[in-house]
């Protein structure tokens, strides 16, 4: 089969990006002024190129499902492997399943999106080569199926974040900046460690297919997650119960700071605070998936005994960043703050949504993964907007400003509705399902139904915040306008033309996915169901009312 | 390498072949004291007019009079050391042992080929960065400054071969006399490079340090030896492994070779600058030019961790499966302080150069650590299983850091090197706005921090993923087999060194505050006040930046080359776990 993955959708990217970054850093101050709109041209036809090549990958295979077989539990579309260190069984291993094909698109889509909404960030000829370069990283963490590639690619998206947020961002960017390097960084390591530990716990007598000449194991994914799946049935556990505990445990701590969730959230607010607003829609567009994709690629479907083990945790886990992320976004004054934390609360979703272990959890986390990912850079734009507008994001500075800017004011109501799960909309979807996951769990496991009075309440407190917020920015105060005080009397302009394009993209693809959610929600439903199957069912019986 | 070991006798048939790239060294050695001294000295034979040329000395001729000179010469005297070191790689590679008598006195082999070839590149690059670092002036100005600094040129590059053949000694010596000439011919040529930098002030103090500390620590070394030459009455690797073995078996080893052994340990743990011997490198490095300061991070530290190699590895056998070695543990705690302290001081230093040397500090600790895998190969029969590859493995990964460290450690001092050249570099603000003044070397710099740091894809992260992987294989050994067997086992069942493996991975996210500063001052400063516009320095300094660049991302893209290379070198250790 071609590969249709490994050049067009990771290499060119990177390659691309770098190239253009180099030969500007070599141009003189006016040379690289004048190069800048040629550069943002060519970078925003090369994400809609990469866009197309996805859409046109839906529409070929993805469309007619039964002939997909990423739908299937371990199996990939596409699937290409090419040596890369051979003594350590590490190949360049591509390919995609429903798991990783919607983050891949989405991926795809937010990269021009990204580049319209922050089409005259200053600084162009760096900074668009840079969303192209962590757009190609970011595809790679989700294509990889090699644990080693997958590595490399996830430490690979900090760079060009790092320096997103240290050259773009706002005051406390250097805080901010390595803050954020630090705290995934020291996670992953983490990670990194249970990787290896994984790799040697490998049968070296009985070495698996692509294993290294000088080890006699291998970093396949796919080859593991076959192994692990033999050795996890049966009531046996794949390692042995304290093992797989351990390093179940160590897999997670990196996708769990990553994702983020409460207690290693403190990151994230700041990064987003000063991020640029480019890189803050990435960033909670995409990057915060990584970890959520992260626990079903690896842990989910390793440690399945493990997971159940520690299925109550995480549950509690995700609850609590539900519950706090809400209850701390009702003291933000900052309007980036307060999403950035709503985004911490969506994520407790997600947790909780693999934590039910229902395929209906599985699926709702999924979808809320892509939901989120649409909705967030619409909310971050906004932010963005009164960033680049107004120069103030303070909640309570302004006051009737969709008098002056109805663009604005429309499109920060659309998001926030968004955002909060109106019907409809593409949130309330994930939201919905999260919660009938969560009673089936409920009643399984035989704990009282009043256990859903928090997660619903927290519904009602994401309303608050987001309707008081947006009460007092748009619409209070009536006639008498008052700008922020940092216009220092200017007129007050509404959101630019790409501003205005972007955003309604956006809030289309939130009501296509809300009105018909099938279209996305169908590949996740039957790999959720696939993966349940294929993996739980065999080991532990049709437990707890998996529907 | 099935081919047996070749003796040669002191100028037999094979002597040239097994030598070559030392004898290179020797052959430049005496041209770096005669070319630029060729004049039109004449002499005249008493009692006559007869005036009788014999060119050593007088009025120099033009060509050699030029201060340059004998950077070129020693530049490529080392290239040349370094090619015949990978020719003798075509074709299979030969081992030979220089032999007198019944002594061995030098190993030829592919371990030691590894290493000449790491010492000779790392200095042959320091040498092509130091060429325009020392004030010259040109060979018609008679005065005594002058001539003064164009005569340092010479010095300084003899020393520069100097310390490279007693590196190479010590890489081949097969008998630890030989094995303290080496590092002694070595160390003292350091001591006087680090001296030699005396633009600055704190270069004579840093030398001094240095050699105080240095001579200490060869001191208990060579005592070490004396008392390990009173136990077992000889001082030849091979017989004093034997001696070992014997001595070991039931009863555990006598006190005399351990305390000999810990003796040694000081003298090349003050070479890897393990703590708590490292308190005069940062001295060191932040006194000498940036070049040396590269050298002593990176090919000094080889030469330290061949001596540990040769001592605790060859001599002092691994832990048996009773848990017995008493250095094992003495060695993991070592490495645990060094690297921890290693990472911490660097926190909190704002000289770039002690920084840098913290973090060698630092590095030494993950190469501790390894060593200290290696010897626990043997742990437990049973669930150690091959656990002769896995120590193959460790030691595979430590030769693969020593050589990337060559190109990132040495890179990095060679950036402060062209720094260096536009004035004092002893504050981190000095870096400021670099890149605005240089993108270039900004972005080198960036490659190279990020690749000490260990971020992938850089070849620092390749060689920290090799010594993880390393110690784990080590540490798990064949308990994959035990558990599809059925044994429950738990990380607690893994040999101890698995925690240095976790300590050593949060070291290395500790690591990254100090990187990233380095980073941050560069990009997102601006440049000081008198500190302005592109640096001066001359071509040779950026072409061995380049090259450090290319190296650091290339073997950490693709290091399968470097890797098989690496084994090839560890297997040819010839130890017993390689027979297992």
């Amino acid at each position: 089969m071609q590969d249709y993955i490994s050049v067009p959708l990771v290499g060119f990217p990177i390659i691309a990006s770098l190239i253009i970054m180099a030969t500007v850093s070599n141009l003189s101050e006016e040379m690289r002024e004048k190069m800048v709109n040629p550069i943002r041209w060519a970078i925003l036809l090369f994400s809609l190129g990469l866009l197309g090549w996805t859409t046109a990958m839906f529409y070929n295979f993805f469309v007619d499902l039964n002939g997909f077989e990423g739908i299937a539990f371990n199996n990939y579309e596409f699937h290409k492997r090419y040596i890369w260190v051979e003594s350590l069984g590490i190949y360049w291993s591509v390919g995609l399943d429903a798991l990783s094909f919607p983050m891949v698109w989405l991926t795809t889509l937010l990269l021009p999106i990204t580049i319209i909404a922050t089409w005259d960030e200053k600084n162009g000829a760096f900074y668009h080569p840079l969303i192209l370069l962590m757009g190609g990283a970011l595809i790679g963490v989700f294509v990889a199926l090699d644990l080693f590639m997958f590595y490399v690619f996830w430490e690979l998206t900090l760079i060009p974040m790092f320096f997103l947020i240290l050259k773009w961002g706002g005051e406390d960017r250097k805080y901010a900046a390595q803050k954020f390097f630090i705290y995934t960084f020291t996670a992953s390591v983490v990670m990194l460690l249970g990787l290896v530990t994984l790799y040697f716990l490998q049968n070296p007598l009985d070495p698996l297919a692509w294993s290294g000449t000088m080890t006699g194991r291998t970093f396949d994914i796919p080859e593991i997650v076959h192994y692990a799946t033999i050795h996890n049935s049966g009531g046996n556990w794949f390692l042995g119960a304290s093992m797989q505990k351990i390093i179940f445990a160590m897999l997670m701590l990196g996708f769990l700071v990553k994702l983020p969730a409460v207690p290693f959230h403190t990151w994230l607010p700041d990064a987003h605070v000063q991020a640029p607003t480019g890189g803050s829609m990435l960033l909670a567009g995409v990057m915060l998936k990584m970890g959520a994709y992260g626990m079903f690629r690896l842990p989910l479907a390793l440690f399945p005994h493990a997971l159940e083990y520690f299925q109550l945790v995480l549950m509690a886990i995700g609850m609590v960043s539900l519950v706090w992320g809400s209850i701390v976004c009702l003291g933000q004054t900052n309007l980036k703050k307060m999403v950035a934390y709503s985004s911490v609360s969506h994520m407790g979703v997600i947790c909780i949504g693999i934590a039910t272990m229902q395929p209906m959890g599985w699926a709702a986390a999924l979808f809320m993964m892509f939901a989120h990912g649409i909705i967030s850079p619409h909310l971050f734009a906004v932010c963005g907007a009164f960033k680049h507008h107004y120069h103030s994001m303070e909640i309570g500075g302004m006051r009737g400003m969709a008098k002056h800017s109805p663009w604005l004011a429309t499109s920060m109501m659309f998001a926030w509705m968004a955002s909060l799960g109106l019907p409809l909309l593409a949130g309330f979807v994930a939201e919905l399902m999260v919660l009938i996951a969560l009673w089936h769990f409920l009643v399984a496991e035989g704990w009282s139904v009043l256990w859903m009075v928090g997660p619903a309440l927290v519904l009602a407190v994401t309303a608050a915040y987001y309707l008081w917020s947006m009460q007092r920015t748009i619409f209070e105060g009536g006639d008498e306008t008052q700008p922020p005080a940092s216009m220092d009397g200017q007129p007050i302009p509404d959101i630019a033309n790409h501003e205005k394009l972007a955003m309604f993209v956006l809030a289309m693809l939130t009501i296509l996915f809300g009105v018909m959610p099938w279209i996305a929600l169908d590949m996740m439903n039957d790999w959720s169901v696939q993966i349940f199957e294929g993996l739980i069912m065999p080991i532990l019986g049709n437990f707890n009312g998996g529907v | 390498m099935s081919d047996p070991i070749i003796n040669v006798e002191l100028f037999d048939a094979n002597f040239t072949t097994a030598l070559c790239p030392e004898l290179i060294l020797v052959a430049g050695f005496f041209a770096l004291m005669i070319i630029p001294n060729l004049g039109k000295a004449t002499f005249r034979i008493p009692g006559t007019q007869i005036r009788v040329p014999y060119f050593l000395g007088g009025e120099r001729y033009p060509i050699f009079a030029n201060p340059r000179l004998p950077g070129w010469i020693a530049t490529i005297t080392l290239i040349l050391a370094f090619a015949s070191v990978l020719m003798s790689f075509d074709g299979g590679l030969k081992r030979y042992m220089i032999v007198s008598g019944s002594k061995e006195l030098l190993l030829i082999n592919g371990f030691s080929r590894l290493f000449e070839m790491i010492f000779f590149g790392a200095i042959a690059l320091a040498a092509i960065a130091s060429m325009n670092r020392m004030q010259s002036f040109d060979s018609s100005d008679k005065s005594t400054n002058a001539l003064y600094n164009n005569r340092r040129q010479a010095d300084f590059y003899i020393l520069l071969l100097t310390t490279a053949m007693g590196m190479a000694i010590v890489a081949l010596a097969q008998d630890l006399f030989v094995l303290f000439l080496g590092l002694e011919l070595a160390s003292f040529s350091s001591y006087v490079l680090v001296a030699f930098h005396k633009e600055s002030k704190e270069g004579t103090e840093g030398g001094m340090k240095y050699f105080i500390v240095g001579s200490v620590a060869s001191g208990i070394g060579l005592y070490g030896l004396s008392m390990l030459y009173l136990w077992a009455g000889t001082l030849q690797l091979g017989e004093l492994a034997v001696a070992f073995d014997a001595a070991m078996a039931p009863q555990g080893y006598p006190a005399l070779p351990l305390i000999a052994l810990g003796f040694i340990l000081v003298g090349f743990g003050f070479k890897v600058s393990a703590a708590p011997f490292h308190f005069a490198a940062p001295d060191a490095y932040a006194g000498a030019s940036s070049p040396v300061a590269g050298i002593l991070a990176t090919a000094s530290k080889a030469m330290g961790i061949v001596g540990l190699t040769r001592m605790l590895l060859i001599v002092a056998s691994p832990e048996s499966n009773d848990d017995s070695a008493i250095w094992l543990v003495a060695l993991g705690i070592l490495s645990v302080v060094t690297m921890t302290w290693g990472n911490i001081a660097a926190l909190g230093s704002d000289n770039p150069k002690r920084m840098l040397a913290y973090s060698s500090v630092a590095h030494a600790g993950y190469m501790l650590a390894g060593l200290t895998a290696i010897g626990a190969w043997n742990w437990d029969p049973e669930l150690a299983g091959h656990g002769g590859d896995a120590a193959i493995m460790v030691m595979t990964a430590i030769l693969f850091h020593l050589v990337v460290l060559v190109c990132f450690k040495l890179g990095a001092f060679l950036v402060l090197s062209i720094l260096e050249s536009e004035g004092e570099v002893s504050k981190m603000s000095n870096l400021r706005g670099l890149s605005k003044r240089e993108p270039l070397l900004a972005v080198s710099m960036f490659i190279f921090m990020i690749s000490l740091a260990g971020v992938p894809p850089m070849s620092g992260f390749m060689s920290k993923l090799l010594m993880i992987m390393g110690i784990v294989k080590v540490a798990i050994g064949n308990m994959g087999d035990a558990i599809f067997n059925g044994d429950l086992l738990s990380i607690g069942d893994a040999h101890w060194v698995w925690w240095l493996a976790l300590i050593m991975v949060l070291n290395s996210a500790i690591s990254m505050f100090y990187y990233l500063r380095v980073i941050v001052t560069m990009y997102f400063h601006e440049p000081e006040g008198d500190r302005q516009g592109p640096l001066p320095s001359g071509w040779q300094v950026r072409t061995a930046i380049f090259a450090c660049v290319i190296a650091s991302v290339f073997f950490g893209i693709n290091a399968d080359g470097l890797i098989e290379l690496c084994e090839m070198a560890a297997n040819s250790l010839n130890y017993s776990w390689a027979s297992q």
